[in-house]
């Protein structure tokens, strides 16, 4: 080297240092590179083989009876999802919510604590052992309003939706409710209103879009749960039924059980389902999380 | 902008019940069912003619053999549909219950082996060997020494079993317990037996789709499904040396053969003896499992009666391979005596 | 003009209630209410608990923890024979090989987007792993059985087999599609979105002044990771891997579609397996004699309680954790 010129160039441990920090970025890279290619190839898979059975059919009709002919469409079990996604949030939603405002307005910091713990262990339960409890409860014994008639039903089945749904509502609306200033409450107090008005006028219109975020989210993860429903309202017909004390067909049931199927038309209608299903949940992902955006911006942060 | 969006959401979801509602039948009677997915092709080719003569509505589910004898003991549905029948711990469960054979077909030998001859010929002893694990690859002697002069591959054998409590898996056990000792003593008759070896698959659809996608495999499935998802299955061979294939003529030989029925009306046709020389030796009866007080007795009775006479004709069976249950007189006697014991609930 | 207050008409004791009655029923209402909600939340996880371990008591009775580490199912022998361990290995075995694949592979993806991505990128990629996130897994096991499946069978476990083939739980026949392995690889998939969004949220709130100073110090990026990011979020990552063990142990739908549904374990990974979640999938409608369904339920409870231990000591090793950073930082 040339007295008084410094070379930058790397050499032993500092190029080595280098050439691991390279192969570590790359390595991330990589990583992320793989995900985003597995979530592509799920998407373009279900895409490509499920939407030649998309037509109007296929969302209006029930199975075909003939054994050998067609294989009609998915209406019954469309409509069974609403239902029981329906019941799900019916029952979760209030109960998650007023959870949410016990902790944040009412509760002690212990007891807090003691509630996230256990919603926290609730969240973590297997939701095929959840199916069997609900089972327990509902269909093999007789508890007023959800064992009605012994038999499976959609209310079984959405109350079995509801308790997985419940720990994801109350959590996201514990984290929003924590969000709102406490200058409006207290401001709100000062002006003599009571606790209840300011939590009604106050605290949950402010919050309103980071509940209705959580809830989306909890939505699009019960109307994708199978196991809790193979044991609360699986035994059902093969028409549209929307009476929630019988028992009705699902999408993710339905995809279930066609997907083992060696019948290619059935095949593809668990592709066409799976579509149809995937979209749903990414839609309603996807608008939760705009309106979290939203409210977000709305609180100023 | 949130609120209006909301009732966007709802007047839509409302125009979507509007409209599936609209296309749906208003039922007057509605009879559910559950069970036995050996049988459902049958009752899926039932439901509407039902609908035509009676105006009922059936809703079927094909949950398996054991989950519908489950769910008419626990009355959740108006009938089980089985093609086992009720164990002396499963009746002594439902002590109301009562089983009626309603169709007869038989259980397939199905494989997918690229490159094999198109007809297989096995016998029950290497069946039984298979499905034990003992004979391990599609060229071994045993299977070779049926079939002479074909090439078998060098490939190896994957048994396909079904995963959930199925009547073909009581069908197939009954019959390999016939032919094998060591098979009853060590696994038994079962509608969810302990296979030693292979892969298991849920439901009839699944165990011919598993044996559509693996090179090698073989398992038992009822015949509709093998001929619908075009899987090749073997001829077996029966007591009196013949191998036969599970067809109509060979089905109602294997009903032919036995002709005392018992009070439960419990039939096993697995492995007739010689004398039924063109005999199926696995074909099955498959029952409809009710209870004697029923909630809807008189549509009971007049359904299950509908299915021994007129469920019987070709445009129903035995399009599905399901042979005629008016074959065996002694056993349609039997049958349509046993609907009488069907009454209604108190009233 | 002052008017004399006399100092006993001054009120000592509480102010007279001056609310409205309207008001005093609304907050004892709504403090009802949602005390109400909050005791039936925590009352579910205990009627669970109890019901389950209800429906298991006659087959704990009968077979005793013996049912952990005998390896049988069997209804027919002896009225009914049956024992957990094969069932209770393969759990493990699935769950933990997801948690080895997932964890790097998470923790990757939560420094790409915390720290080496450009900004302009992080936001629609971060979104569309949170996408993989909501895929419900009965969708993922269709896939799993149609794509995945085929390509491990074909590819993937052969090129493993070519190369580490001699170790035991590589050896077999590499091209069954129904495998241990492949349940392996798509608890991966379900797995990576959970942890790896918790990471990229841990990453990113370590304090810009430590990376930096760091930086300036002249460490690489990968040095400031290693030596200032990771550090300082131990706990939580691995409470993020933890989770998504957790949701890998109870997984029932998609495992049962891709793993062969059959006991006992080989010793190869090649070789169809079984775990609790899937064999309740496929036993419990089905169960025909009580002692069979008191079993399943037995199977059960042994899941809820491997979930529980799993969820406890994530919360140890996170506070050890927590403590250690805090403590000797």
């Amino acid at each position: 080297m040339e007295p008084g010129a410094i070379s930058l160039k790397a050499t032993g441990r500092g190029r080595r240092r280098l050439l691991v920090n390279r192969v570590a970025e790359s390595s991330a890279v990589l990583a992320a590179v793989l995900a985003i290619a597995v979530l592509a190839v799920v998407i373009w898979s279900v895409g490509s083989r499920g939407v030649g059975a998309i037509d109007l059919d296929f969302f209006i009709n029930g199975p075909s009876s003939d054994f050998f002919g067609g294989s009609g469409g998915i209406a019954p079990a469309l409509a069974g999802s609403l239902l029981l996604v329906g019941v799900a949030t019916v029952i979760a939603l209030p109960v998650g919510v007023l959870t949410a405002i016990f902790v944040s307005e009412f509760a002690p910091v212990r007891a807090g604590q003691q509630i996230r713990l256990w919603l926290d262990v609730l969240n973590g339960f297997p939701s095929i052992v959840i199916g069997i409890f609900v089972f327990t409860l509902a269909v093999k014994t007789k508890v007023p309003v959800l064992g009605i008639g012994l038999h499976q039903s959609a209310i079984a089945g959405g109350f079995a939706l509801a308790v997985i749904m419940l720990p994801l509502v109350a959590r996201s609306t514990m984290e929003v409710l924590r969000l709102v200033p406490n200058h409006l409450r207290e401001a709100s107090y000062a002006l003599g209103v009571s606790k209840w008005q300011t939590v009604m006028r106050v605290v949950l219109p402010t919050s309103f879009g980071g509940i209705l975020t959580g809830t989306t989210l909890a939505v699009a993860r019960a109307a994708g749960e199978t196991a809790p429903l193979l044991f609360t309202c699986a035994i059902a017909g093969q028409i549209v039924d929307w009476n929630p004390t019988h028992s009705v067909q699902s999408i993710p049931l339905t995809i279930y059980l066609d997907s083992e199927s060696a019948d290619p038309a059935l095949h593809q209608q668990a592709w066409a389902a799976a579509f149809v299903l995937i979209l749903f949940v990414l839609v309603t992902s996807l608008t939760a999380r705009l309106l979290l955006e939203r409210s977000r911006k709305k609180l100023g942060l | 902008m949130t609120k209006r969006l909301i009732i966007l959401i709802a007047a839509g979801a409302a125009v979507l019940v509007a409209a599936t509602a609209a296309t749906a039948k208003s039922t007057d009677t509605t009879l559910t069912g559950a069970g036995s997915t050996f049988v459902q092709p049958l009752v899926a080719a039932w439901t509407p003619a039902i609908g035509k003569a009676f105006g009922y509505t059936v809703q079927y589910s094909g949950v398996g053999s054991g989950a519908g004898i489950a769910a008419i003991t626990a009355n959740q549905v108006d009938f089980g549909a089985s093609d086992a029948p009720l164990t002396q711990a499963q009746q002594s469960a439902c002590p109301d219950c009562i089983q009626i054979p309603w169709a007869l077909s038989a259980t397939a030998v199905a494989y997918n082996v690229p490159g094999a001859p198109a007809h297989l010929n096995l016998d029950g002893s290497t069946i039984s060997k298979i499905f034990l694990g003992t004979i391990t690859n599609w060229n071994d002697p045993a299977i070779a020494a049926l079939n002479k002069g074909a090439k078998l591959p060098d490939l190896k054998i994957t048994p396909v079993f079904r995963s959930d409590g199925s009547g073909t898996s009581y069908n197939f056990t009954d019959y390999l317990s016939s032919v094998n000792a060591s098979w009853k003593t060590k696994i038994g008759v079962s509608t969810q037996p302990a296979f030693p070896a292979g892969q298991g698959a849920k439901g009839s659809a699944g165990v011919a789709g598993l044996i559509s996608r693996t090179n090698g495999a073989i398992g038992y499935v009822d015949v509709a499904y093998a001929i619908k998802n075009h899987i090749k299955f073997a001829a077996v061979r029966n007591k009196a040396g013949k191998f036969v294939f599970p067809s109509l003529r060979r089905i109602e030989a294997a009903a032919l053969a036995y002709n005392t029925v018992p009070a439960n009306n419990e039939l096993h046709i697995v492995n007739p003896p010689k004398a039924a020389s063109l005999a199926y030796p696995v074909s099955t009866y498959t029952y409809v499992i009710v209870h004697k007080k029923s909630a809807h007795a008189p549509e009971l009775r007049k359904m299950i009666f509908w299915a021994l006479t007129q469920g019987q004709g070709s445009q129903f069976a035995a399009k599905l391979t399901f042979a005629k249950l008016s074959t065996n007189k002694k056993v349609l006697v039997a049958a349509e005596k046993t609907i009488k014991q069907i009454q209604a609930t108190g009233n | 003009m002052l008017a004399r207050v006399e100092a006993a008409s001054i009120p000592t004791g509480s102010l007279p209630r001056t609310r409205r009655l309207g008001d005093r029923i609304g907050d004892a209402l709504l403090y009802g209410l949602t005390a109400l909600a909050a005791i039936l939340g925590v009352l579910v996880v205990f009627a669970i608990i109890w019901r389950v371990a209800d429906g298991a008591w006659p087959a704990i009775k009968f077979f005793k923890l013996g049912f952990v580490y005998h390896n049988v199912w069997n209804v027919n022998l002896n009225g009914g024979s049956f024992g957990a361990r094969d069932l209770i290995i393969g759990t493990v075995v699935t769950s933990f090989g997801a948690m080895l694949l997932s964890g790097p592979i998470s923790i990757a993806i939560g420094l790409f987007l915390s720290e080496l991505a450009p900004p302009a990128v992080r936001a629609p990629v971060g979104t569309l792993i949170d996408m993989l996130a909501a895929v419900p897994s009965v969708v993922i096991g269709l896939w799993g059985i149609y794509v995945l499946a085929p390509f491990n069978a074909n590819h993937i476990a052969p090129g493993i087999h070519a190369v580490l083939g001699w170790i035991p739980i590589f050896g077999g026949d590499p091209h069954t599609e129904s495998t241990v392995f492949t349940a392996i690889v798509v608890l991966t998939i379900m797995t990576i979105p959970i942890t790896s969004s918790i990471c990229r949220e841990l990453f990113i709130g370590v304090p810009s002044e430590l990376e930096e100073g760091s930086i300036a110090l002249g460490a690489t990026r990968w040095e400031m990771v290693k030596t200032v990011v990771v550090p300082s979020v131990r706990g939580g990552v691995a409470a993020a891997i933890m989770l998504g063990l957790g949701r890998a142990l109870g997984e029932a739908i998609a495992v049962t579609q891709v793993i062969g549904n059959f006991i006992p374990m080989g010793r190869s990974l090649f070789a169809p397996g079984d775990t609790i979640a899937s064999r309740l999938a496929n036993q419990y409608q089905g169960a025909s004699t009580d002692r069979q369904i008191a079993a399943l339920i037995y199977l059960g409870l042994v899941l809820l309680v491997i979930t529980f231990l799993t969820n406890y000591a994530a919360q140890r090793i996170v506070k050890r954790l927590e403590f250690q950073r805090t403590a000797g930082a």
